[in-house]
């Protein structure tokens, strides 16, 4: 019973693979992706680590994967077309050596020492809970900083500089601008106008450069 | 592993599950459009049926039979693919909440727990699978080939990450005061004491954390924007037509359901209805129905309380909602955990 | 009969071997980010089984840690992809490869 379940859960979790790397739509890749990590979590269920597997439903298929898919629906990628400069024989000759590879694994691995498995419950979440909080406390807390720095490195890589691009160019005249627009401390939503009496005043106030401006 | 007769009654219970779930869902549609009409100062739908209690069937049937549009450009796979992940992810979570206490019918010596199956995660476990409902929303907004859906995908899944953290984490206290993931224990813990154990009592600012994040989890006023009519046609369903719209609305009142059993699971203490104790003994199969009437009143007064808010509240802009959520929401959360905490580490007396 | 620990590593070497063939293979780099991820999971795959099999709770902690690793670069790294996109308006690693717009 437990053998036609890892079967099951394998064989889905190796199709879903398969086609992650076969597909040329990167949407339908994410989508077996999410497929390969649900699959994944049900054998951890098998394997006695329930913890684990609502963790990765939780983080992997829950949380990272929908950011790839919101990146993927925001660039707008297209599908894969076939190379035009790139070597000829890439593909098979990638088939051919994860061929190698996975027969060199498969020997090693067919003569290891089966242990018998027992019935266990380390996998529950007070045990997790306890050792993580007593004696792997370190690691914990560092990963906890590790998440820290990532979460200000996205932050800083995808700012834009400013709130005007660079092609922004100041419509000539006395004019009245929103103040999100002039000051940069105003919630965004603050549309309070500010009264301008002519071009330069205008550009000066929204940090745009006037010389580049008359150039064009 | 279990016999075939364990496997039949597992089928059993997820069948019965499934049919109180479908009923209660369109029953809550039809108590809806009456209960909004009331409130705005009209009947709700009334002709069908004594005072419109046949209308839920007239729109299955409704929905059954009407022409079913694809459009052109669409991505097919995913576009039949997303209502089946949101009414999937709406309808799993349906097996591990606690319906009843144990009850023995009489005259034989089974007992029968009221619950389709005893997860020890079971928290984690409906908080990942509601994760997994935010990719209907995003696939169906991205393959519909439509700018309206696709912006109200896009808002809708931010917004439901967004809240999802809030949700988790306003549940963190509840954990900490059980000690355990499994909900049926937390119901047990809740018992005896006429209902002076309930959590609500121990939780307040997480209780109501959780009711907040919980309507913008699903996806309702005054949540909506991302599927409003007046802002974005109908945000990332417009495409859709007949049965699979029909699907999409299904998934969003079970997801509704599946909150406010939630909710009453870890707030309201279950299906224990207080002084009941007095009057009937534990275990009997009274008791059992009577305290599973009386987790059904508990979940429909969640479920009346969204209908009264749809009627009541203005909805947020998009970015004031996302605001909300990250600037408020969640740094109370944290403090609701670190109040809780404090106060179990000093006065460990539950 | 009950499934063999050399039965989950065999899975976890079929699935990393196949990761690493998506990686040299693929051309998109967001489809190259999945491989690595998808290496990621086949990696957690052994160290879960081996944590069943010798019961040791070490190894599913260290499952929980690779995942937050997997999580703060799935982040960075999609916010670089990002970057990467603004400047060149495309996603082809083959185009990249040389490190001049």
């Amino acid at each position: 019973m437990l053998a036609l379940l890892f079967i099951l859960f394998a064989g889905m979790a190796i199709g879903c693979g398969l086609a992650v790397v076969a597909q040329r739509n990167p949407l339908y890749s994410a989508i077996s992706l999410v497929g390969v990590f649900i699959s994944l979590a049900c054998l951890y269920v098998t394997l006695a680590a329930p913890f684990i597997a609502a963790v990765q439903v939780i983080v992997y298929a829950g949380a990272i994967m929908v950011l790839v898919v919101f990146v993927i629906m925001l660039l707008n990628v297209e599908q894969e077309e076939r190379g035009r400069n790139r070597l000829k024989f890439l593909v098979p000759t990638a088939v051919v050596l994860a061929g190698v590879l996975i027969a060199e694994v498969a020997f090693i691995l067919f003569s290891v020492n089966n242990p018998t498995p027992a019935v266990s419950n380390i996998g529950l979440t007070g045990s997790i809970g306890t050792q993580l909080f007593t004696r792997y406390l370190l690691p914990f807390e560092i990963t906890s900083i590790l998440l820290l720095m990532a979460i200000v490195g996205a932050m800083t890589l995808a700012r834009r500089g400013g709130l005007l691009s660079n092609e922004a160019r100041v419509i000539p005249g006395a004019q009245q601008l929103p103040r999100s627009l002039v000051d940069p401390r105003a919630a965004p939503d603050d549309l309070r106008l500010v009264d301008t009496d002519s071009t330069g005043e205008a550009a000066r106030l929204l940090g745009i450069d006037q010389r580049n401006t008359q150039k064009d | 592993m279990d016999t075939a007769i364990d496997i039949a009654l597992k089928f059993a219970a997820i069948t019965v599950a499934f049919v109180v779930v479908l009923l209660v869902v369109a029953y809550t549609v039809l108590a809806e459009r009456r209960v909004l009409g009331f409130i705005q100062g009209r009947l709700g739908p009334n002709r069908v049926g004594y005072g419109g209690v046949l209308q839920p069937f007239a729109d299955l049937l409704k929905f059954i039979l009407k022409e079913d549009i694809v459009p052109d450009k669409s991505t097919r796979f995913i576009y039949f693919l997303a209502p089946v992940i949101a009414t999937m992810a709406a309808l799993m979570t349906m097996i591990v909440y606690p319906f009843g206490p144990e009850i023995r019918i009489p005259f034989t010596s089974i007992t029968i727990p009221l619950v389709v199956t005893h997860f020890d995660i079971g928290l984690l476990y409906v908080l990942g699978i509601t994760s997994i409902g935010v990719y209907g929303i995003m696939l169906a907004g991205w393959s519909s080939n439509n700018k309206y859906s696709l912006m109200g995908g896009l808002r809708s899944s931010a917004q439901m990450i967004s809240y999802e953290l809030a949700l988790g984490l306003s549940l963190i206290g509840v954990i900490m005061l059980a000690g355990t993931l499994d909900l049926a224990q937390i119901v047990d813990l809740q018992s005896g004491w006429h209902g002076t154990r309930w959590f609500i009592l121990f939780q307040p600012l997480g209780f109501v954390l959780y009711m907040i994040s919980a309507i913008a989890e699903t996806n309702r006023v005054p949540f909506d924007l991302p599927e409003a009519e007046t802002e974005l046609v109908a945000g990332f369903h417009t495409e859709y037509s007949a049965m699979k719209f029909a699907l999409f609305f299904l998934a969003e009142y079970i997801n509704m359901f599946t909150v406010s059993m939630l909710a009453t699971t870890l707030f309201l203490g279950g299906w224990n209805v207080p002084f009941i104790d007095m009057f009937l003994v534990r275990g009997t199969l009274l008791f059992g129905l009577v305290s599973a009437l009386g987790f059904l009143v508990k979940v429909i007064f969640f479920l009346f309380m969204y209908i009264w808010i749809r009627g009541t509240l203005p909805r947020f802009r998009f970015d004031q909602l996302m605001n909300f959520g990250w600037k408020f929401l969640l740094p109370l959360a944290l403090l609701n955990i670190f109040l809780t905490a404090t106060i179990i580490y000093f006065f460990p007396n539950l | 009969m009950e499934p063999q620990l050399s039965w989950y590593l065999a899975l976890s070497a079929v699935l990393f071997t196949i990761g690493v063939t998506g990686v040299i293979i693929k051309r998109n780099v967001i489809a190259m980010f999945m491989c690595i991820e998808l290496m990621l999971n086949a990696v957690n795959l052994t160290f879960v089984a081996f944590a069943s099999f010798f019961q040791d709770v070490i190894g599913q902690l260290f499952v929980f840690i690779v995942m937050t690793v997997a999580a703060a670069e799935a982040a960075v790294g999609l916010g670089i992809i990002i970057a990467i996109f603004r400047n060149r308006e495309s996603l082809d690693v083959d185009e990249a490869s040389i490190l001049r717009l």
